[in-house]
Order: structure tokens, then sequence, then C-alpha cells
């Protein structure tokens, strides 16, 4: 398969274009022992034409983040603080027949698991044809023709006549195809895919990110993809948010991120990376432990409990996201990693 | 880009139809549902034009003619008046589908209503509806309707006969009517819980499906929502539960007749008839065995046709 990256347009991540900014924002859950912080005033950004890959183990916040900012999280769970702006304007403020037109229309999302993101009593083309009807105004023949466009656009052969089937008759690859064709359809400016392999097999996998990866040149979009996969992504994404805590602790572009991994919780993503003849594995074999549970962060640095590293300030103060080196667009949150560098 | 292989091929899949459509395909293929149908539609022809093509009228007595075993011209025999028992049995189908759909109807809209608002508000909504709900099925149903008949039916009787003497308005003279209330209204007093509690949790399931937030994604609006994704997917088990709260309404309509408050004689219903078969059920074995009969297979019919709909409606093909 060949590296369309070549051919693609310079990302305006140097302009620094934001198309998506997210400040400060903060998720909490009502539990029966009152409210628990699950993401704690995250920053971040996708510009215009960027790949964002987002990073982290399960539980880190990394969909329920997606989904704030569209306001899409289930009832108990509520933002409290901060703002997520989509060219530049807040969508946490915005009406909601305007959020609509947002959802959907500019930003398509793609779910992890493709057997129950899927109606299963409707048809696929009508699947299709919904956002089409909806935001573009197109009428149910029209939008049935660009139902098969697209389905012959993410790769399922005999396109129209899959049109017809229910997602139960597809295989979860295909389902998946489907999921991408849906948030394709109204020509998204930013594609949100959460972890859209992770219930597929490992050769359908790579054939996903190859999708995309194709996709996002063609159609010229940014792309936040969601992941505790690392490796999967190296060759799709420009920049690394690592997650942690529902805190970005690592920012930096994907080849600064393999080449000089600064934080510890970074490098233990990284050592864990299995090996080509390994089984895959989703633990971090080189970190104990787990993240904490929302209601149980630690005071000082989130990470300290499970750190290698830690030290007495790690228990006391939380570090903030501070830029490495001359540009500083490799960032990263860790009181060692900062010193280290100021020393050398 | 290299494809996966898909199994199967273009042609298996049907031309484009509706959902409809697709579900009575599905439900042609099964047996069951085919013959629980089948055995629906006669019958409910029967209830519509049975009474006109009886060879006896339900009612006329023939009393050189009593307790007749069944033969060619009485073929369910005739009982202890000399009636035509197979043309009773007729006449009762329509009383049998009268109160089967009254009673079953008004217990949908009750229990749907309760049982939507109560899933999708949830709150203090959901703690009133679910009271009531446990409330009304703590309470022994046939209890709760020999009281209402009880201590209604001849109040609101006398009260009618007070009001017709005091102003000799028609309206007020035919008390079999009350009858008719008493019986569809506490019928469907017990008979709506079971609907609001199924409705509820489908409601609650639904919503925290995967596809409704994918959907609420797309910026399609609450209504869409609504109509499009989760009526269809709560809509299967609700036509199940519809289809044998029919059944079970005819049969509950036979044991309030044989507590004395079910439809009046003389109109025929299967339940009056099976309560008046029990009593000389040694001697004239047909008048029991006819009308419980057509009662048991009315019953199993609508289970049958239930279960396929379920399946038909549902393309996954597992429930
Ligand atoms: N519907 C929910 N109800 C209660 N807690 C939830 C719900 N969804 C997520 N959480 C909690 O919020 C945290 C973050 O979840 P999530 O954003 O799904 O993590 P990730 O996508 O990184 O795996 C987890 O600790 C999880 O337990
Ligand atoms: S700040 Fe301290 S505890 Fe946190 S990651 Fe760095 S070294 Fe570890
Ligand atoms: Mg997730």
């Amino acid at each position: 398969m060949m590296m369309a990256n070549d051919i693609r347009p310079e990302p305006s991540a140097k302009t620094g274009e934001r198309l998506l900014d997210v400040k400060g924002l903060t998720i909490e859950i009502d539990t029966r022992n009152g409210p628990a912080t699950i993401v704690d005033g995250i920053d971040l950004h996708v510009n215009k034409g960027e790949t964002l890959g987002i990073v982290g183990e399960s539980g880190c916040g990394k969909s329920l983040t997606m989904l704030s900012m569209m306001r899409l999280l289930p009832n108990k769970i509520k933002v409290t603080k901060g703002e997520a702006n989509f060219a530049g304007r807040d969508l946490q403020k915005m009406s909601n027949s305007d959020l609509r037109k947002v959802r959907g229309g500019d930003v398509g999302f793609i779910f992890q698991d493709p057997m129950t993101s899927l109606n299963p009593v409707m048809r696929i083309g009508q699947q299709l044809a919904e956002p089409l009807i909806y935001h573009r105004g197109m009428s149910k023949a029209e939008a049935r023709k660009r139902a098969g466009e697209l389905l012959k656009l993410v790769g399922i052969p005999g396109a129209e006549d899959r049109l017809d089937a229910y997602p139960h008759e597809l295989s979860g690859g295909m389902r998946q195809r489907v999921m991408i064709a849906i948030g394709l359809a109204c020509n998204p400016q930013l594609l949100i895919a959460d972890e859209p392999t992770t219930a597929l097999d490992v050769t359908i996998q790579a054939q996903i990110v190859d999708l995309v990866k194709d996709l996002r040149d063609k159609l010229g979009m940014s792309v936040v993809w969601i992941t505790h996969d690392l490796a999967l992504i190296a060759g799709l994404v420009d920049r690394i948010n690592v997650l942690y805590a529902g805190t970005v602790v690592e920012d930096a572009p994907v080849d600064a991120l393999f080449a000089n991994p600064s934080h510890p919780y970074t490098q233990g993503l990284l050592a864990s990376i299995p090996k080509l003849s390994d089984e895959r594995s989703t633990r971090l074999s080189s970190i104990g432990g787990t993240p904490p549970e929302p209601g149980r962060r630690p005071k000082g640095c989130p990470f300290a409990p499970r750190c290698p590293l830690a030290e007495a300030i790690c228990h006391e103060r939380v570090p903030s996201l501070e830029g490495l080196g001359q540009n500083g667009a490799h960032r990263v949150a860790c009181f060692v990693a900062q010193r280290k560098l100021e020393a050398a | 880009m290299s494809v996966v292989p898909m199994p199967g091929t273009a042609a298996e899949i049907e031309p484009p139809v509706s959902l409809w459509r697709d579900a009575w395909h599905r439900l042609r293929r099964n047996k069951l549902a085919v013959f629980g149908l089948a055995v629906v539609v006669i019958l409910a022809f029967t209830a519509l034009f049975g009474p006109y093509l009886t060879p006896y009228d339900f009612l006329s007595q023939d009393l050189n003619s009593r307790n007749l075993a069944p033969s060619l011209s009485h073929l369910f025999g005739t009982d202890d008046l000399g009636r035509d028992v197979f043309s009773r049995v007729v006449y009762g189908t329509r009383t049998a589908f009268l109160v089967a759909i009254v009673v079953t109807f008004i217990a949908v809209v009750i229990g749907v209503t309760l049982g939507a608002l109560a899933g999708f508000f949830g709150g203090w909504l959901d703690r009133i509806v679910m009271w009531l709900t446990d409330m009304t099925m703590s309470i022994p149903n046939l209890l709760l309707v020999v009281v209402i008949n009880a201590s209604l039916k001849s109040p609101i009787t006398s009260w009618m006969e007070s009001r017709y003497l005091a102003t000799l308005n028609p309206v007020y003279r035919e008390t079999i009517w009350v009858d008719f209330l008493l019986v569809f209204g506490s019928m469907a007093l017990i008979s709506w819980p079971p609907y609001a509690r199924l409705v509820r949790a489908q409601v609650l399931s639904i919503r925290s499906r995967p596809y409704i937030t994918a959907a609420q994604a797309l910026g399609l609006t609450n209504r869409i929502i609504l109509m499009r994704y989760v009526v269809p997917n709560a809509l299967g088990p609700l036509i199940v539960a519809v289809s044998a709260g029919l059944g079970t309404a005819m049969v509950l309509e036979s044991a309030f007749s044989f507590l004395g408050v079910g439809v009046n004689p003389p109109t025929p219903s299967w339940g009056n008839m099976i309560s008046d078969g029990l009593r000389v059920w040694q001697h004239y074995p047909h008048l029991l065995a006819a009308p419980a009969a057509v009662l048991g297979l009315a019953s199993v019919a609508f289970s049958f046709l239930g279960d396929g709909l379920n399946d038909a409606l549902n393309p996954r093909g597992a429930k």
C-alpha cells in the first residue's frame, strides 16, 4: 500500500490554525459518594488538516472527552468547567439545533464497536441516507445513490447490493467500514475515531487504519484517532497526545514521541508494545497497577503511585504541561523529565 | 486497497422492501407462526361473519332437543335449553374478540404510556409508575375484579335507574352496557402492568445502546431517533406481549364468568359456556369440551403468532 502522506499538502500545524480547541474541560460523574472527577481540566487541540492520536489505557477518559465535546454524555456524567471550540465556536454554549448541525455535518464520529453502533433493524443504506437527508437536504433517491458511492469509497465489494443488507449480514470489518462511511457521509471537517479497530482482528485493524489514511488524504479532513495501541497509529498520525487519568501528560509530534519519549508513562506504553512474535496485548507489562478510579485521584502527579521515578514533590504538586527544547512542540507534564532537560 | 472477502453473495439479498415486508417474508418461513396466524384469521372471520352464517340462532331454544350429543345436524350438540352449541360457540367468538380487543387496547394504552414515560424521564415519575405497577400486581387479580364488580355494579345500576325515573331519558334505561363497562374496565385495570414494565425496560435498555449515541452523533433529531431507532427496536417484544395478551384476555374472561362476574347470559361467551358446562360435564361432556377446546386453541394460536412475529421483526434472527 502506498504512503499517501507524500502527496498530501503540508498540514497547517505550523500555522497553528486550530479547528478544535478544548480548554480546561472538566468532567464529573455523580456517584453515591457525591461528584467525582473523571477528566480534570484537559487541554487539547487539533489543527486544520492535522491527524491527532490520543493514546492511553482504558479508563483514562478518552471516550468521555470526545463525547463531552459534542454533549453526548450519558445521564450522570456532566461537564462542569471548560470550553470546546470548534471552528471558533464553543460547542458547550451552542444551541441544540446549531449543535445538531455540527454533529454529523461538520464532525463525523466512528465508534468502537461496529456490532452495536449500527441500528440492528435498519438497512445500512437507510442508515447512510439519514444524515444526507437531514444535513444535506437530499431526496431519498439522491441519498441512496450517494450512499452507494460512499460504500464504494470505503471499499465494500458489491457496494450497491449491500445497501439493502442489515448490519448482522455483514462481517465486523465490513460493519466498521459502514460506520466510517456514515461518519464521512456529509464530508465532515473533522473525523473522530474512538478505538475503531479494537473489536476487530489484527489483519483487519491495519486495513481500517489504511482506509482512513487514504480517505483523509482524499477528502482533506482533520482526524482524531483514539487508541490504546501506539504501534497501530504510528504511520497515521502527525502528533500524539498521551492521556493519563483525564489529563494530557505528553504532547509531541509522532516522530519526536517515538524518538524521545519523555514521560515515564509514555515510556511504559512504548515498552509494552508487543514484539511481532508476541500475542497482542493491551496490558502495560512494564508498568504495574491501574489508572486511578474516578473519585480516587491521588494528590500531586496522578501517575505518582505507579511511577518508578516518583519523588517527594510528585506526591505534593501537579506537574503542568511544559515545552521541552527550543520550539516547545514537544511538551510533557513531569517534574523529572523537565529537570533532566534543563540540566542537559 | 485490499478487501476482505465477504460471506455470501449479493444474490442472497432480497430486493429493497420495508421492515414490515421483510418481517412478513420471515414469518412465512415459521410453521408454528403460520399455524397461529391461520387460526387467528379463521377465528377473526368467525367473529365478524360467523353469527350470520350459523344454521341456528344462538338464542332459539328447542325444548324437544335438549342436551343432544354432537351429530350432523348439531355439530357440537345442544345444551340444556336445546340451543345449538355450535352456533353459541360461533357467537362466543365475537364476544371473545370484543373482550380481548377492547381490554388489551385499554391495557396497552395505559401500559405503554406509563412505561414509556417512566423509562424516558426516570426520577420521581418512574418511582410513582413503578409503585403503581407493583401495587396493582400484588393485589390478587380475581379478588380485585370481584370487589370492583360487587362494590360498583349495584350503586351504578341503581343510580341509573333513579336517573331514568327522574328524567325518563332512555340513555339511563339500558343497564347492559354497565356490565360490559365493568367487565372491560376491571380486566384492563389488572392487565396493564406487564405492558408498562415491558415498555419501561425496553426504553431504558434501548436508550443506552451505542446506536442511539451514534444516531445523536449524526445530529438526528430526538423525534427521528425515537421513531426510527427506539420504537422499531422496542416493537418486537411489545407485539409478542400484545398477541399473547389477546389470548390471555380471552382466558381471563372465562375465569370471570366462572366467578359470575363475566359477560352476562344470555349473551354467549366461551367463559359462561365453560362455567355452565363444568356443572354437568360428567353427563354431557360436549357442553364443556366444545367451548374449552376453542378457547385453548385460540390462546395457543395467539401465543405462537406472537413468538413468530417477534422473530420476524428482529432481523438478527435471535431473540
Ligand atoms: N456510563 C458510565 N457510567 C459510569 N462511569 C463511566 C461511564 N462511562 C465511563 N465511565 C468512567 O469514566 C472513566 C473514563 O471512561 P472512558 O472515557 O470510557 O475511558 P476510555 O475511553 O479512555 O477507556 C472510566 O473510569 C469509566 O469507569
Ligand atoms: S511527575 Fe513524578 S510521578 Fe509524575 S510522572 Fe514525573 S516522575 Fe513520575
Ligand atoms: Mg473508550
